[in-house]
């Protein structure tokens, strides 16, 4: 049965050719009058619609609910005499064999009486994903109208339709095709002979202009520079125009020519004895109106907000609610302003923030993130980007920031008297905020080093997070970063910021004054205070959030406080902690009686003994405690056991989005890690970071995180269990990793990195006690680490630790290296890197 | 009168100031200065790259005190700043010949 009808059919059209032909007849007659303009279009288009309908309804009814739509110009009922009819056929469900029936139904007789029909035909499912590939098909929807049908199959077409983000890519879409097409007449609406359609200033930039508005705001037309009447002047001469055009030439002529402009003129009844004094008047009047509807289109196109979101829209004043109202009830929307903000640099408007202001009283912290993607928006918002500051301001000003971080509000306009702060407490907090912002995009040639360290961190939104909460304890005289950790505890819990992440920012919170203590109070040339350092802060990551952290907090107490001298000494904490970490580590073991054992016992899962882990992590670096959490120790452990000569024991998991982590245990044995390098590249894997370590008794844990971009684990439900069995074959010497690798010779052993820049080679004996350490920096690449690894094991040398990271493209590899049980002599170094050195050229 | 110019390394600062306190000397200029003396800087490493670390970061600590003091304040100094290690820093000891009070004009024995 059909679903409620959009109109019923009249009587008329029954003699489809005659009912068309006396239409036409009506409307020739009314265009050599001169009057071909909108009201006549108009009243032509309703006569097509009624033959439509009439169609419609003796067409065998089909099994899928149907709806029929007029499009572009006809939807907006400015059908001329020989413009296509543009149709769109919308069904409810699968287009079958009653479907197919009602279509030839419907449209072959208007074929048989020469109606050239511009028609589609779709299934409602398919406007679940915007056709991008087909922006004309788009723009002629919005002007869809409702024919005949299902209405409300139309209502669900509409909803589906019309969103904020289709509207968004439609006006993009339309802003470029008016470029092409204005760029094919040279720019100018003063053509000769002009295109009364596609011409700058013509039909087509006319129904643009509404176009816009209608996207963008409906009042738009009655704000701009023209007054809507002229402008409706301007649409019916045109139309005008152009059924002269159609009436003279018998087709779908819309080029003004010389030749016509005659015929135009007199048609129009423009008066002048001569027929060039017609035409000019003619023309001057074209120019006039096209004119009108170049300068609306221009300021549509400067002026409309462009939408940007769900009811934002993007103006000249900001970003700003398109339904203020709408607005003021859906509190999660106020983020998505500011996010949308940062993202188009630009502000919130005025309007939006009073808005806000007003209503934002109303809502507590949680309305703000009712769900899991309204949280996971908020840390992208703060990932420090040129901006941030003047949004967190803005949001601190109309009163939403103390909302949403209520331990925020606890410091508004907070004084602490002191010799050093020159800002109030929540100003300075925004200071270091902006001051990590500007670490970012075109930063001073000063701090290009610490921008670097920036650009190499993962999660700088937990930085921001860090420095929002770092002070929030100074409501309180005493301790405040005691408090502010305590405060920032309650935050993270609401916004469900949990495990590294969590301890990360409490950590941050907790010890943000440490580093400036150690760097301005404490003789950082003192060895010993480096590694007390270097063992407080535990990894290179927590290092160089700390880093900033100090650099933006000491930044924002006043203009004056950090000075170069002082970024120069928090410069050499810093490069001495990280070499600290990254170079020396392999020289502190875990003993037998640890201490810090505690946090690993205390929680033993139950299949794993005291006694067990203590075998397990004893003789491995102190580092790896700090690497690693409990259940991933836990997992380590299960893993060595019984570990024979030979065998592989692996665990697989995915532990962030798009990276892998593999965790491989085995014994130590001649170019191991080359060959577990070597199989991961076999496999299209992309090592990010990771750790290998070794135990003096020739265990070995490697833990390798990486991308699959090639999606093997993704389409091999058994990708794991095959990763497995071959690592066991390379290690155990059944299969050989390089003829694994021939296959992909070109990709890995040739593949080159997106990013150049000379790599970096360096052995030094130096640094640690045990060994020889090989830095290399390089740009990132599929397969790099193998080939790194297999000149390692070429010249004989025993990796015993190896710590690997990625920053941006950019490959940190730290080498531990051993010789016959020895660090490499001077000689051994050069041959070493002479050969590294040559292979990274030869990549580059 | 003697003006007392010491360049030191910065963690030193507070407890010179404590040692010259004791020796009731209140007014000082403590300024943030850079240079090197024997040491010439040295050489940092940061992942795999050499930097020639020539100017390192010091203190300066100007005095001005009595001809009676300037021995006491000049060993008080020394002991205060030494470490032992290169790059403890210099002591300067120069004749001042006037002092003016800037907020009465006048000028002070």
């Amino acid at each position: 049965m059909r679903e409620p009808s959009i109109t019923q059919p009249g009587a008329a059209g029954r003699n489809l050719a005659a009912s068309i032909a006396a239409a036409r007849d009506e409307l020739r007659g009314d265009i050599a009058r001169g009057a071909g303009g909108r009201t006549v279009l108009e009243r032509y288009s309703d006569r097509a619609d009624v033959l439509l309908r009439q169609l419609f309804a003796e067409a065998p009814a089909p099994k899928a609910p149907v709806a029929v739509l007029a499009l572009g110009g006809y939807g907006r009922r400015h059908l001329c005499l020989h413009s296509d009819i543009d149709l769109l056929i919308l069904f409810g469900g699968a287009i079958g064999v009653s479907e197919e029936a009602f279509l030839r139904a419907f449209l072959h007789p208007l074929w048989d009486v020469g109606v050239v029909v511009g028609h589609q035909v779709r299934e409602l499912s398919e406007f679940e994903q915007l056709e991008t590939d087909n922006p004309e098909f788009l723009l002629a929807l919005i002007d869809a109208r409702p024919l005949a049908g299902a209405r409300p199959l139309f209502d669900r077409f509409s909803s589906a339709f019309h969103t904020a983000s289709t509207h968004a890519f439609i006006l993009r879409s339309l802003l470029g095709l008016i470029d092409v097409r204005h760029a094919g007449f040279n720019d100018t609406l003063y053509q000769l002979e002009p295109d009364v359609k596609e011409a700058p200033g013509a039909l087509r930039d006319l129904s643009a202009t509404r176009t816009i508005a209608l996207l963008t705001d409906p009042l738009l037309l009655r704000k701009g520079p023209t007054e809507p009447a002229r402008f409706d002047d301007a649409e019916d001469f045109l139309l005008r125009v152009r059924s002269i055009l159609h009436l003279e030439a018998g087709r779908n002529q819309n080029v003004l020519g010389h030749e016509l402009q005659e015929r135009t003129a007199e048609l129009m009844g423009y008066p002048g004895a001569e027929a060039h004094q017609r035409v000019e008047r003619l023309m001057s009047d074209y120019f006039r109106h096209a004119r009108i509807v170049s300068r609306s289109l221009g300021w549509a196109r400067r002026t409309a907000p462009l939408p940007v979101g769900p009811n934002l829209g993007l103006s000249r004043d900001g970003i700003r609610f398109m339904d203020p109202i709408q607005a003021a009830r859906n509190p999660a929307s106020w983020m998505c302003a500011f996010e949308a903000a940062v993202e188009h640099h630009t502000s919130v408007s005025e309007e939006a923030l009073s808005c806000i202001q007003q209503h934002v009283d109303r809502y507590r912290a949680d309305d703000f993130f009712p769900g899991t993607n309204d949280r996971a928006a908020l840390v992208v918002f703060l990932k420090p980007t040129r901006g941030l500051y003047d949004r967190l301001s803005e949001m601190h000003d109309c009163g939403l920031l103390g909302r949403v971080f209520p331990e925020f509000q606890a410091i508004s306009w907070r004084v602490v008297r002191d010799f050093y702060h020159k800002y109030t407490v929540d100003e300075h907090t925004l200071l270091t905020i902006r001051n990590l912002e500007r670490l970012t995009g075109d930063v001073e040639p000063g701090r290009q080093r610490f921008a670097n360290v920036l650009a190499g961190l993962s999660h700088t939104e937990l930085l921001v997070l860090s420095l929002l909460l770092h002070d929030v304890g100074k409501w309180r005289e005493d301790d405040h970063a005691v408090e502010s950790e305590r405060m920032a505890d309650a935050a993270l819990t609401r916004l469900q910021i949990t495990g590294e992440a969590r301890a990360t920012v409490l950590f941050l919170i907790r010890h943000h004054i440490q580093m400036a203590l150690v760097a301005f109070r404490r003789d950082t040339e003192d060895p010993d205070v480096v590694k007390e350092f270097a063992d407080f802060v535990g990894t290179e990551d927590r290092l160089k959030m700390l880093c900033l952290i100090t650099l933006a907090d000491v930044g924002a107490v006043s203009p004056d406080t950090l000075t170069p001298w002082k970024e120069e000494l928090l410069w050499r904490l810093y490069v001495d902690t990280y070499n600290h970490l990254t170079q020396r580590y392999g020289d502190e073991r875990i003993g037998r009686n640890q201490a810090g054992l505690d946090r690993l016992t205390a929680d033993l899962p139950a299949d794993v003994t005291k006694p067990e882990l203590e075998r397990f992590v004893e003789g491995l670096p102190q580092r790896y405690l700090h690497l690693f959490a409990p259940a991933a120790i836990h997992q380590h452990v299960r893993l060595a056991r019984n570990i024979r000569p030979d065998e592989v024991h692996v665990s697989l998991d995915r532990v962030d989005g798009a990276v892998w982590s593999l965790a491989v245990v085995t014994l130590d044995k001649p170019k191991l890690f080359s060959n577990i390098c070597g199989v991961l590249s076999s496999f299209g894997m992309n090592i990010l970071r990771g750790n290998a370590l070794t135990n003096p008794n020739g265990l070995v844990l490697d833990v390798f995180h990486f991308t699959d971009d090639e999606s093997f684990l993704e389409m091999n439900p058994d990708a794991p269990s095959r990763i497995a069995a071959v690592l066991a074959d390379v290690v155990a010497g059944r299969e050989d990793v390089a003829v694994r690798l021939r296959g992909r010779e070109r990709g890995v052993l040739h593949s080159k990195s997106s990013i150049r820049f000379p790599p970096v080679v360096r052995a030094g004996n130096e640094t640690s006690s045990r060994y020889t350490i090989l830095d290399i920096v390089a740009p990132n690449e599929l397969g790099l680490l193998y080939r790194i690894s297999r000149v390692i094991a070429e010249h004989g040398c025993d990796v015993d630790l190896v710590l690997i990271a990625t920053e941006g493209g950019k490959a940190i590899d730290v080498f531990h290296l051993t010789q016959r049980g020895a660090k490499l002599t001077e000689a051994e170094q050069l041959a070493l890197t002479s050969d590294l050195q040559r292979t990274l050229e030869e990549i580059r | 009168m003697k003006l007392i110019k010491s360049i030191v390394r910065p963690n030193k600062v507070d407890e010179v100031k404590d040692a010259l306190a004791k020796l009731n000397i209140a007014g000082m200029t403590v300024t943030e200065v850079r240079g090197h003396g024997k040491q010439k800087g040295h050489t940092a490493i940061y992942r795999g790259k050499e930097y020639n670390v020539s100017l390192l970061p010091k203190m300066e600590i100007e005095v001005v005190v009595a001809d009676a003091v300037a021995d006491d304040v000049v060993k008080a100094i020394v002991t205060a700043a030494r470490t032992g290690e290169i790059g403890d820093g210099r002591v300067f000891v120069l004749p001042v010949l006037e002092s003016y009070r800037i907020r009465t004009g006048e000028r002070e024995a």
